[in-house]
């Protein structure tokens, strides 16, 4: 699940400053990747 | 709508680690009942909290809200918001002691609380009735929005990809069972969220930033004469009916699919997965906070958004006013439109997976298992299980196809169980309530909502219609309608209940020992040597969860549409009920011992 967290949430980022056109746009869709590795870690540490 | 290769790829890499997480936990799953229908009752809090705010998250509920919001303002969302006060009732009456009863599905409650031959006809009914038409219908519809979003975005080409995911959803979920289920819905979730906020923060900017906005659709409003921003609904002279039923009958009479009186259907099924009883209720707060508080608002400002950017919406048929959503997002830039496609996916597939697992349960363990092979090993019921799950698949794929009755029997299905709420609280609460209690509401309740459907203009309608003008409502068709149901499914299972005989003395001991319900119990408690007392401390937890939900929920409108101080104030008065409700929720002996 940890995983699945981190593969949403790095190519979220990566698309976030490739793709988006306005700056409130990046922050969303950064802001957003960071909540998913943050999640992603937490599971992980919650599984160990 | 063309999407972009980049586009394609993330919705093709969301869907690998969809079925990856899914088909992971296939091997845990196959174990046992206990394993495949709840996780081997070892879910925490987090995680069936998220499992049940992912199921209620469907793709065409922005759809809904994107709709209600067009036609009515934000107060039009009182129409659902309203289910939250029951909500907050399951969270402090009621997830507990589904946790304690220990039965593997909802219908199997009644083998623990009723006796006799009324007890086992009712199990078998309600096995086949949600199993089946329940099921298939609400598949059916899920399926049919997801459908009507994909054409409205992609024109025909979509529905090969939507099929291809439904295949994938289905294949995963047989194999996986709840295991698969809640830890794809966790993701699933995350993706419909980021989804839905990405895109109302595009909106708002193709609507010209959020000020103007605001004065945008301040200025749709008084042309046409609504204020679409405000969360109260215009009062005037007369109280709207509707608005009255939703605030003080719909939430605990109307057996709504994912907003049950005292808990049912999916959520019912997470409660029992639930570690122990505190688990189960701190996982249906989450699930209540994140279901009325962070959900609506990004889909209200898409809508509101829709309004401004779409000239001459507020004048549209139901059906255009929601497809507003879907077309919103022709706006996005490449790669950020294959996230919100991925993100519809996810809201579709949560809902999917638990409706087909859930109905599995029913005809597995409420039918199959009591009535037709009692006495198998644990992996004949596992596979046999697969099977149930797979043909409910195929079923409701197919109802997908009968479009126009579809949408009928949903409503149908809606109103046949309009009543029935006050029994199922009750049944927890009182020792007196038995089998035929229930089977009369369930039998009043249909034989009045289609009394009503072929007859809806006749003198009752008309006199209570009257009365009701005259003790000041502005009175609705619908209003009256629930409120007929409501008060003879009512009087009905009132009097069957005290015509029947109570149930079997052991069976109630049995259950007040097992359950702990506390209530009105005097004979059983008697019998016991040892009565549970209903404290005060949930009632004022109730009334705590409600006040933090309304208030965070507004709150975070007023600091949208940057009303700072009031919006500052209301989120502190939620933060302080928050703070009061931990404390209760901390101190309380919720194993009942």
């Amino acid at each position: 699940m940890a995983l699945g967290f981190w593969g949403v949430g790095l190519p979220l980022g990566l698309f976030g400053i490739l793709f988006c056109e306005t700056t409130a746009q990046r922050l969303t869709v950064l802001a957003l990747a960071s909540v998913f590795l943050v999640v992603g870690a937490l599971i992980g540490k919650a599984k160990r | 709508m063309k999407l972009a290769v980049v586009d394609w790829l993330f919705i093709g890499w969301y869907l690998v680690l969809s079925i990856a997480i899914g088909l992971y936990y296939s091997k845990r799953a196959g174990k046992s009942i206990s394993e495949y229908f709840l996780s081997g009752r070892s879910l925490p809090w987090w995680l069936l909290g998220t499992s049940m705010v992912a199921t209620s998250f469907s793709s065409d509920t922005p759809l809904a809200v994107t709709g209600i919001v067009v036609k009515d303002g934000v107060a039009g969302n009182w129409l659902w918001w309203n289910f939250m006060l029951g909500g907050a009732l399951t969270v402090l009456f009621f997830a507990h002691l589904w946790r304690r009863a220990e039965v593997v599905t909802e219908v199997e409650f009644i083998a623990i609380r009723y006796s006799g031959r009324p007890a086992r006809f009712l199990r078998g009914f309600k096995a086949l009735y949600l199993g089946i038409p329940v099921s298939c219908i609400t598949f059916g519809w899920v399926t049919l929005a997801m459908v009507r979003i994909i054409q409205t975005v992609f024109g025909t080409s979509g529905v090969a990809a939507l099929a291809i995911c439904l295949g994938l959803t289905i294949f995963y979920t047989t194999l996986s069972g709840l295991w698969g289920v809640v830890a794809t819905d966790m993701l699933l979730f995350g993706v419909a969220m980021a989804g839905s906020i990405i895109l109302s923060v595009v909106s708002v900017e193709k609507a010209g930033g959020i000020g103007a906005l605001v004065d945008a659709v301040k200025a749709a409003g008084a042309a046409t004469g609504k204020d679409y921003l405000s969360v109260i609904p215009p009062l005037g002279r007369a109280l709207p009916l509707a608005f009255f039923i939703a605030v003080f009958v719909q939430w605990w009479a109307v057996y709504y699919p994912g907003a049950e009186p005292g808990g049912g259907g999916w959520s019912a099924q997470r409660m029992l997965a639930a570690k122990d009883p505190r688990h189960a209720v701190k996982g249906t707060l989450w699930f209540t906070v994140a279901n009325y508080v962070i959900r609506p608002w990004p889909w209200i400002l898409t809508a509101l958004a829709a309004i401004v950017v779409f000239p001459g919406l507020t004048g549209a048929a139901p059906g255009e006013m929601e497809a507003a959503y879907p077309r919103m997002i022709g706006f996005l830039p490449k790669g950020l439109a294959g996230i919100i496609i991925a993100s519809l996916f996810a809201a579709f597939m949560s809902t999917i997976e638990s409706i087909v697992n859930l109905s599995g349960s029913f005809l597995l363990n409420d039918f199959y298992r009591p009535f037709i092979k009692k006495d198998a090993s644990e992996k004949h019921y596992v596979a046999v299980s697969r099977v149930l799950v797979l043909i409910i698949s195929l079923l409701g794929a197919g109802f997908s196809y009968v479009l126009g009755s579809v949408k009928m029997g949903w409503q149908l299905v809606m109103e046949l169980s309009a009543g029935i709420g006050l029994v199922l609280l009750l049944r927890w609460y009182w020792w007196r309530v038995n089998a035929w209690s229930e089977i009369a509401a369930l039998g009043a309740s249909a034989v009045t909502a289609i009394t009503l459907k072929l007859v809806p203009d006749n003198p009752v309608v008309r006199g209570l219609g009257r009365t009701l003008e005259r003790a000041g409502f502005a009175v609705d068709a619908w209003g009256v309608k629930i409120l007929l149901i409501v008060a003879v499914t009512t009087v009905a299972w009132m009097a069957a209940t005290f015509l029947t005989k109570p149930d079997d003395e052991a069976k109630l001991l049995a259950f007040y020992r097992k359950v702990r319900p506390g209530g009105a119990w005097g004979p059983i408690a008697k019998l016991n040597g040892r009565s549970y007392k209903l404290q005060a401390a949930p009632f004022a937890g109730w009334a705590l969860a409600v006040v933090m939900i309304f208030f965070l929920l507004f709150g975070l409108g007023r600091i949208i549409f940057r009303d700072w101080g009031p919006g500052a104030a209301y989120l502190a008065a939620g933060g302080l009920a928050a703070f009061g409700l931990s404390r209760i929720i901390a101190k309380m002996d919720w194993e009942g011992q």
